[in-house]
């Protein structure tokens, strides 16, 4: 019996030597044999090209959210086809909390030799700044954030888009479609980049609907799908009968549908998961700022230090509405204001606009225009309601 | 809107944050009255919430029905799956022995990691992710009590819950009974209170740590279930379980070790975390509304440690293994 378990304890070993070495990296020599066209030129390892080039990415959650990750993940794909990049040329880190673990993830990835990481969630910010300074010949992206320009960092970039353009498209479909003309939404943080949204959103549907109101709640928390669920109804039991949400998950649109009011949603097409709710949702294409960000530096130009494109571009959109539900006339109220945005240059905020406490933010005639990639927007207008210690 | 109908839509709320809560907390008081401080709930729940929303969607795949009999799967894979973790808790502490906080933690970790990894395993196997059609989502809807729904106040009160509500409060009755009114449930709090003591009277201690807490765990797979079924509709959403395996166990000295006291407890505790929701106090940072759970149970904790009432304190042994030999 000693010996037996002698030899199980040095066979135990062995095994777990052998799964070690099996689990490294591959022999950097080979090519996939699957993919001939690659395997013909052999890469110079001393130039970077989209053959050899390695990207990582660090996400807040991971693509089953049906959010913003599984919004963000798709443009992943997107550029991965538009490039013809292999899997193992993208590193994903989910689930990545907005602490020490972000910097832990952007250092593993940098120790891995990714050429350009992007960082897509908004907490990030600080520990890119601080990781991006011990490699400077990294590229690091960071999506919502506005901290690039002043860093002094050469290798930290910023970029987002005019996502309140498409939130405009989608508050349409929310105006018509109200009963009660109260809105509700569930929102994340009190943050610009949210007050944007709903502020856009809420434009949006008093374009077509002058009598609209809107209540404005907050999570706390990107990604809380139990709170999220728990808000909606809250919003709904106050009499809400069209849920907007900026937040990770599909929660607001299921507990839509079980109470019988619909839901205007964010980053993915929400559709399958409430098909009886589901009006349409402000979605973004993040591959079209991806592919530009690894063609620079494939060819040694610079990444735009602050990137910020809109509907015009085709950064984002709104995804296709749900014909047995939207109200009658939706498609084309949003195909006008979408014509009046792409071939003009009207946008969102245009005056006159006046926040609830009377003040006249943007005067008529006069339009507001977003200075950075990242929204700034944090007046509160008339007709929205939030939770009283949020107003400052 | 006027100030009744708030309150009766906070209470309505109340109840349903609370019913998970409920359940947990009824597993895990008895776990805990056996002897066993399983601090692995929230693994526990995490292991139940994929399972039973795993067994609810492969059903409506395999056999192509939706309504009650994936229902009848997710309920009876999630409970197995949730003695399943009961039982890994069991043979680690009671027959090998193991540091129960130890141990209960690891389960907690294991258990959150297998939810993840299982959600997205069948995440992928549905092709972007998974969600239960309409009839499945349905029968874990509202109960259609028809016009009962309509009665002002009491159709709120009372006939606007998904069939869990019930079916947890029934638990707890039940359970309740079982501790206070059987002689097998006498013998169990027997072995929690002092295990040599039990076991000189010829009571099975081994038997009645595994039963106990094997059950236990079967309870808190339900609770998970609610999680993704209830809460999330049928949708594979990480993070679904959202923390309310830990609040079950405060939630275990909020109500002081006693099922009955655990229906309300739970819902002054779904209560007083959907507040923030609903009662706007002016002025009163949403922070400070999230701490509000937690200081009633410090102030539960505070007053049942002043009133030394014996019933009303954790069993004895709990969290200490019981060693025969050291009689």
């Amino acid at each position: 019996m000693q010996h037996f378990k002698k030899l199980l304890a040095i066979l135990l070993c062995a095994l777990f030597v052998f799964a070690v070495v099996g689990c490294g990296p591959k022999d950097p020599g080979k090519t996939d044999p699957a993919d001939p066209s690659k395997s013909e030129d052999p890469v110079d390892p001393g130039k970077l090209s989209l053959a050899n080039i390695k990207i990582g990415f660090v996400h807040v959650t991971d693509p089953n959210d049906m959010g913003y990750t599984y919004n963000h993940d798709l443009g992943t794909q997107k550029m991965q086809k538009e490039l013809g990049l292999k899997d193992d040329q993208i590193i994903n880190k989910f689930n990545t909390n907005e602490d020490q673990a972000c910097e832990n993830a952007l250092r593993e990835l940098a120790e891995q030799g990714c050429h350009i990481i992007f960082a897509t969630s908004f907490g990030f910010e600080d520990y890119v700044l601080k990781v991006a300074k011990d490699y400077p010949n990294i590229q690091f992206c960071h999506a919502t954030g506005y901290q690039a320009a002043g860093s002094g960092l050469k290798n930290v970039h910023n970029y987002f888009g005019k996502i309140y353009q498409a939130r405009y498209l989608s508050g349409i479909a929310a105006g018509l479609k109200t009963k009660t003309n109260k809105l509700g939404y569930v929102a994340a943080k009190p943050f610009a980049e949210v007050i944007s949204g709903y502020t856009a959103f809420y434009l949006g549907a008093k374009s077509v609907n002058p009598d609209v109101t809107m209540v404005v709640k907050y999570t706390g928390e990107w990604h809380d799908p139990t709170v999220e669920a728990q808000l909606a109804q809250a919003l709904i039991d106050e009499g809400c009968d069209v849920i907007g949400q900026h937040c990770d998950s599909t929660a607001p649109a299921t507990a839509a549908e079980a109470a019988g009011v619909f839901h205007v949603g964010y980053n993915s097409d929400m559709r399958g998961a409430a098909p009886k709710a589901s009006l349409t949702s402000a979605i973004w294409d993040w591959s079209r700022y991806l592919v530009m960000a690894v063609n620079k530096l494939v060819a040694g130009e610079e990444i735009p230090v602050d990137w910020g494109e809109g509907l015009k571009e085709g950064v984002c959109d709104v995804s296709p509405l749900n014909d047995d539900i939207v109200a009658p006339g939706t498609a084309d109220k949003i195909e006008e204001a979408r014509k009046k945005m792409v071939e003009t240059d009207w946008d969102v905020f245009t005056g006159p606009l006046v926040d609830v406490k009377g003040n006249e933010v943007v005067k008529a005639g006069e339009t507001f225009i977003e200075p950075a990639s990242a929204p700034s927007w944090t007046h509160i207008l008339e007709g929205i309601t939030v939770p009283p210690e949020t107003l400052g | 809107m006027n100030v009744l109908t708030i309150i009766i839509n906070w209470i309505n709320a109340a109840i349903l944050a609370g019913t998970p809560l409920l359940l947990a907390t009824n597993g895990e008081i008895l776990t805990e009255k056996s002897g066993n401080l399983n601090l692995g709930v929230e693994g526990q729940m995490y292991m139940g919430a994929v399972t039973g929303l795993a067994a609810a969607w492969l059903t409506e795949r395999w056999f192509g029905v939706g309504g009650i009999i994936p229902l009848i799967a997710a309920v009876v894979f999630a409970f197995l799956m949730g003695c399943i973790s009961g039982l890994i808790y069991s043979v680690l502490t009671v027959t090998l022995r193991a540091n129960q906080n130890v141990t209960g933690l690891t389960l907690a970790i294991f258990g959150t990691g297998f939810g993840k990894f299982f959600g997205e395993v069948l995440s992928n196997e549905a092709g972007g992710y998974v969600t239960v059609g309409a009839e499945t989502k349905h029968v874990f809807g509202n109960i259609n009590f028809g016009n009962l729904t309509e009665i002002p106040v009491i159709g709120t009160l009372f006939f606007r819950y998904n069939w869990l509500v019930y079916f947890s409060i029934i638990v707890a009755v039940i359970l309740g009974w079982f501790l206070n009114k059987t002689r097998k449930g006498l013998s169990l709090r027997a072995v929690g209170e002092s295990p040599a003591t039990a076991d000189s009277a010829g009571i099975n201690v081994t038997r009645y740590k595994y039963a106990a807490t094997t059950i236990g765990g079967g309870l808190c797979g339900l609770a998970g279930m609610y999680m993704s079924m209830v809460n999330q509709k049928g949708i594979w959403v990480t993070d679904c379980v959202s923390g309310y395996g830990w609040l079950a166990i405060a939630l275990v000295i909020f109500s002081t070790w006693s099922p009955l006291r655990a229906i309300y407890s739970s819902i002054i505790f779904g209560g007083l975390s959907v507040m923030y929701m609903r009662v706007p106090i002016p002025g009163l940072p949403r922070d400070i509304y999230m701490m509000f759970p937690y200081i009633a149970t410090i102030i539960v904790l505070i007053l049942t440690s002043i009133r030394q009432i014996k019933e009303h304190a954790q069993p004895a042994s709990t969290g200490l293994n019981y060693y025969r030999e050291e009689r």
